[in-house]
């Protein structure tokens, strides 16, 4: 991965994310079914859910 | 601070940061001013480092790694209103984070609102408004001399010790263009992100294009579309005093509309391009500007045929390549494309951009309907709308027709009118909607209402106006936000059955008669 930071000198400190797969294959699925979303494509986006919801 | 190796005169150092603009697309454009400042401090001898969020979308962690990656003296940022909830973010990290660095602010989102942006954002120690050409090398000439009275440098806006706002005189506008370096475009991401989202999709060739930089070869537009602001670059700002004794920018209003027209040479247009290509390996070129018919009038018509002309004389006018099947692959030198006029753009002058290789132009024909057309200011009408759909796509141009509903005095027989026209003109289009910009004419005039629409709290229209594909605040006088959207998605489908069941439960709602214009607006049908 390269840095986050560009210019003419070098950082004290360089930013290089590290790569994140899981997160990233998951943001994808959700980007593309968000896309086509309507008819039968609907999809749980898990950033969203309530894992603390209960019944009222 | 640091020193300057050349001179040791201790020398800011700066980082930038572009904020996050239209999170619902990938980044497809380098953040132009923000490129052209990096390139100013970097030639003054700052020390300079860019982080582009919007690019990036990395989120809280790396932003403060970023913030913590350096003594930073000065952080600076800019964008147009958009990009305001995620500038506001930011900014509220990087106080928490280096507060001992000099926060500017800049751009169309300052601009617009000054007074209310340093309200909202009291992290921010300066403020610039309208161009930063001049503004921003003497705020680092201030910082790198250890002072802070923000006040002697025209075109600021800054705190007192007691909080006050305090502006200075207004900035003029830079006279010599062609003094300008080129964009810090090896300060951005061009590999890992920019060009990977080179695509356009409005022309075959713009598909197809794999290495795609931005050029701006003007700023300013000599219309007055009532929905357009022109970040007070244009000539469109002037500083008024209000009853109160308080100056504050002023924009377009009904009746005082002032403009400054200014473009590049030629020449200077075309080395940046060729520097860019030769540089970069760019294949495709957009330009950025906001009309590049309305410069080519000004000149008297010969900017556009000199870019042109000097465009082939550098060897940068494409030459299509084919595969066994006879389809188009690639090409050799570079394929452009930008904005166009329906009024102002001539038969002669399209046929010479597209042997240069423009591609496709964009046109904001707004709406097919006479009665909207003379409101907006645009100076088109439906006559010149289709004539130069026609010439454009007769000197092999796709023409990008955009449309736009919801405009104040929109009724159903201006929705039917464009309806009509897409389906004669083979126009495919979702329209955006008509949407009150901050720094427009119809900001002014509407400002009201707005604050209405959001609870008397500007600052939410703010953080949720878009790029108007959505709906923010209404200012159509004969429908509201359920209608246009219904309306829209009708509109979109041809549904004409649907609109025409409708618009009889609408006049029943407002009392308006069949056979009566569909309108609530007095006298707009005349």
């Amino acid at each position: 991965m390269t840095s986050v930071l560009k210019g003419n000198f070098a950082p004290k400190k360089d930013v290089k994310p590290a790569a994140k797969e899981q997160e990233d294959l998951e943001a994808t699925f959700e980007a593309s079914a968000l896309k086509r979303l309507g008819g039968s494509i609907a999809f749980v986006s898990k950033k969203r859910v309530n894992w603390d919801l209960e019944d009222k | 601070m640091k020193k300057c190796l050349r001179d040791e005169i201790p020398m800011a150092k700066i980082l930038f940061i572009n904020p996050v603009v239209r999170e619902e697309d990938v980044p497809r454009h380098v953040p132009y001013g923000i490129a052209l400042l990096a390139a100013i401090a970097r030639d003054a001898g700052h020390l300079v480092q860019v982080y582009d969020a919007n690019a990036w979308r990395m989120g809280e962690d790396i932003l403060r790694q970023v913030l913590e990656a350096d003594n930073w003296d000065v952080i600076a940022l800019g964008g147009i209103t958009t990009a305001y909830g995620s500038a506001k973010s930011i900014i509220g990290t990087a106080r928490e984070t280096c507060p001992e660095a000099v926060i500017v602010l800049g751009g169309g989102l300052l601009t617009s609102m000054p007074r209310d942006m340093m309200a909202w954002l009291p992290a921010v120690d300066v403020g610039v408004i309208g161009e930063a050409f001049i503004t921003w090398p003497e705020i680092l000439e201030m910082v790198d001399a250890g002072d802070r009275d923000w006040s002697q440098i025209p075109g600021t806006i800054s705190r007192k010790d007691n909080g006050a706002l305090i502006m200075s005189a207004q900035r003029e506008l830079l006279n010599d263009l062609d003094s300008l370096p080129y964009p810090a475009w090896d300060f951005f991401p061009l590999e890992e992100v920019y060009f990977k989202n080179s695509e356009v999709l409005f022309s075959e060739e713009g598909m197809l294009a794999q290495r795609r930089i931005d050029i701006n070869a003007s700023y300013g537009c000599s219309l007055v579309c009532k929905f357009c602001f022109h970040l007070g670059i244009a000539g469109d700002m002037r500083y008024e005093e209000d009853s109160d004794g308080v100056v504050n920018p002023r924009f377009d209003v009904p009746g005082n509309h002032t403009r400054t027209t200014r473009y590049h040479s030629p020449e200077y247009i075309v080395k940046m391009a060729k520097y860019a290509k030769d540089t970069f390996n760019v294949d495709y070129i957009g330009f950025l500007d906001e009309n590049l018919m309305t410069m080519d009038q000004y000149s008297g018509r010969t900017w556009l045929n000199e870019i042109c002309r000097l465009w082939h004389e550098n060897g940068l006018a494409p030459k299509p390549e084919f595969d066994s099947d006879g389809r188009m692959t690639g090409w050799t030198g570079m394929y452009w494309s930008g904005t166009s006029h329906a009024t102002l753009c001539t038969k002669e002058v399209l046929k010479t951009m597209r042997e240069a290789g423009c591609s496709h132009l964009v046109y904001g024909y707004e709406s097919f309907a006479p009665h909207v057309l003379k409101t907006i200011g645009k100076g088109a009408s439906r006559k010149t709308n289709i004539r130069s759909f026609f010439w454009t796509l007769e000197a092999g141009i796709r023409p990008v027709p955009n449309q736009i509903m919801g405009f104040p005095n929109d009724d159903f027989e201006s929705l039917r009118m464009s309806m009509e026209a897409w389906k004669e003109l083979g126009i495919v289009v979702k329209p955006h909607f008509a949407t009150p910009y901050p720094g427009s004419e119809w900001f002014a005039v509407f400002r009201k209402s707005i604050e209405e629409q959001y609870d008397g709290d500007l600052e939410k229209f703010i953080l949720e106006v878009g790029d108007a594909t959505s709906i923010s605040a209404v200012i159509s006088q004969n429908f509201n936000a359920v209608e246009l959207i219904g309306l829209r998605d009708m509109m979109v489908n041809g549904e004409h059955r649907l609109i025409d069941e409708y618009e009889k439960v609408w006049r029943r709602n407002h009392g308006i008669a069949d056979g009566e214009p569909s309108t609530l607006v007095a006298g707009s049908r005349k």
